[in-house]
C-alpha cells in the first residue's frame, strides 16, 4: 500500500465524524465519505506533496456536500419528502445519545448547512480560521460572521428544546 | 498589554484559540468586567463540550469495510444505483427543521384530537395530495422494478407487503416510496394508474393499535380514504373517484394486501 492510501486510511475516522456532524445518519454520513474517498482516488495526482491529507480530504468532502445542498435548494428538491425520510428519523445513528447530544445533534441539523459546516470544522474539527476558510473557500471574514450567527443560532434551538421539555414537564 | 475595545467578535476568536496571546490578558479582564458577555462566553464553551462529546464516539467506531475497500481498492467501488441519495436525507433534515415547533405542536394536537383511524386516514390523504399530482417524482421505486420495490418496503415497514394486482380494476401500480407515519412509524405508500392517468393511492402502515374500518375526507373536501385498521396493521385506500368504484378497488386491495401480510 502506498504511503497516500495510508494516508487517507488514517483521515477516515475525522471524515466521518465531520459527515455525520452534516448529516446525522450514519448511512447517509458514510455515503458522503464514500462519494469523498472514490473522488479523492481518482484525483490522486492532484494532491500536491507536502499538502495536509486532512486538509485535502476536507475540502473535497465539503464541496461536495455544499454543491449538493445547493443543488437541492435550486431544484425545489428539499420540498420532496425523499425515500429514506422514515427511515432516517427511526433509525439514529446507533451509538449511544445521550439526551444532550441527541438535542445538540438535533440542533446541529437545524442551522444552515453553510454555518453548520463552519462551525463544525472549528469548534469540533479543531481547524484554525485560516485552514476553514481555505477550506471552505471563503474569506476569513465571512467564516467568522458564519461561526458567530452559527453558534447563536445552535444557542437559540438548544435554549426552545430545553424550554419545551420543561413544558411538558409541567403539564404533567 | 494591548489596549483595544473587545466585543462580541473576540469571544469566538477566544473560544477558537483565535487571539493573539499578547491579548489574552485585557481580553480576560474584558469578560470579567462584562458578566454578560462573561455569560456568553460561558455557554458557547459549554455547548462546544456538548458538541464535541456528541461526535466522539464516531472516532472510535471501526471504520466500515466498503470505505476502506474504496481506498484499498480490493473490490469493486461500483455503487447501488441509489446510493448516492445521501443529499435527499439532508433535504428532509432541512425540511423538518423548517417545519420545527410548530409541526410539533400540530402533531401533538392532532394525536390527543382525532382518534389512530382518522390519523391514519389524514396522513394517507396528504401523502396521496403531494405525490399522485407528481409527475416524475411521484415513487420512489418504480413498478418496474416491483420485486424489489416489494422487498424494500416490506422490510422498512414490518409486515410483508405484496402489491396488490388492481388491472382488474383498470389500475397498474406506477410503484412506490417510503414515508413516515405517526411519530417514529414508517408507511408504504403504492402508487396505481388507471388508462385516464386517474391516481390511487395504498397507504400501508404497521403502526395500528385499535380495530375499526370508515371512509374519510378532509372538512375541506378533496380526496376519499377508505380504511381498515387492525392491531399490528392498518390500510387506507385514497383516491377521488366515484365511491362505488374506490369501494370496489378498495376491497379488492385489502383482500389482496391481506392475503399477503397474513401469508
Amino acid at each position: 500500500m502506498d504511503d497516500k492510501k495510508a494516508a487517507i486510511l488514517s483521515e477516515i475516522p475525522r471524515l466521518r465524524r465531520y459527515a455525520r456532524s452534516l448529516l446525522r445518519e450514519r448511512d447517509s454520513a458514510d455515503d458522503l465519505v464514500q462519494d469523498c474517498l472514490e473522488r479523492a482516488l481518482v484525483r490522486l495526482d492532484n494532491w500536491q506533496t507536502g499538502e495536509s491529507p486532512r486538509r485535502w480530504l476536507f475540502t473535497i468532502m465539503h464541496h461536495l456536500f455544499i454543491d449538493q445542498m445547493r443543488k437541492v435548494n435550486r431544484r425545489g428538491e428539499a420540498a420532496m419528502l425523499p425515500l429514506e425520510a422514515g427511515e432516517a428519523q427511526a433509525a439514529p445513528a446507533d451509538q449511544v445519545e445521550t439526551i444532550a447530544s441527541r438535542e445538540i445533534i438535533d440542533a446541529l441539523q437545524a442551522i444552515s448547512p453553510d454555518r453548520r459546516a463552519a462551525l463544525v470544522m472549528v469548534a469540533i474539527e479543531g481547524f484554525s480560521y485560516a485552514e476553514a476558510a481555505n477550506i471552505l473557500g471563503v474569506p476569513a471574514g465571512t467564516l467568522m460572521s458564519r461561526i458567530a450567527r452559527g453558534r447563536e443560532e445552535l444557542r437559540g434551538l438548544l435554549d426552545d428544546t430545553s424550554r419545551r421539555r420543561s413544558i411538558r414537564i409541567v403539564e404533567k | 498589554m494591548t489596549r483595544r475595545d473587545f466585543s462580541e467578535r473576540d469571544i469566538h476568536m477566544a473560544l477558537d484559540g483565535e487571539l493573539p496571546g499578547e491579548e489574552r490578558m485585557a481580553y480576560d479582564a474584558w469578560l470579567e468586567a462584562n458578566p454578560e458577555m462573561k455569560a456568553k462566553s460561558a455557554r458557547y464553551i459549554a455547548d462546544r463540550a456538548a458538541m464535541r462529546a456528541a461526535f466522539a464516539g464516531v472516532m472510535d467506531e471501526p471504520v466500515p469495510a466498503r470505505l476502506r475497500q474504496v481506498v484499498l481498492g480490493d473490490a469493486p467501488v461500483k455503487a447501488p444505483a441509489w446510493r448516492s441519495r445521501w443529499w435527499l436525507s439532508a433535504a428532509a433534515a432541512a425540511m423538518l427543521a423548517v417545519g420545527g415547533l410548530g409541526g410539533y405542536v400540530a402533531g401533538i394536537d392532532s394525536i390527543a384530537r382525532g382518534g389512530g383511524d382518522d390519523q391514519l386516514a389524514e396522513q394517507a390523504i396528504a401523502a396521496h395530495v403531494i405525490y399522485a399530482a407528481e409527475k416524475r417524482h411521484a415513487v420512489e421505486v418504480p413498478a418496474s422494478d416491483k420485486d424489489h420495490l416489494q422487498t424494500w418496503l416490506s422490510n422498512r415497514v414490518g409486515l410483508k407487503l405484496v402489491a396488490p394486482d388492481l388491472a382488474a380494476e383498470g389500475f397498474d401500480l406506477v410503484g412506490g416510496r417510503l414515508l413516515p407515519a405517526g411519530g417514529q412509524g414508517k408507511a408504504a405508500m403504492l402508487l396505481y394508474e388507471d388508462a385516464k392517468g386517474e391516481r390511487i393511492s395504498l397507504y400501508v402502515t404497521a403502526e395500528s393499535s385499535e380495530t375499526s374500518k370508515g371512509t374519510y375526507t378532509a372538512e375541506t373536501g378533496g380526496p376519499e380514504a377508505v380504511y381498515w385498521l387492525d392491531k399490528g396493521y392498518a390500510c387506507a385506500v385514497v383516491g377521488s373517484l366515484p365511491p362505488e368504484r374506490l369501494s370496489d378497488v378498495a376491497k379488492s386491495a385489502y383482500g389482496q394486501l391481506l392475503a399477503g401480510i397474513s401469508s
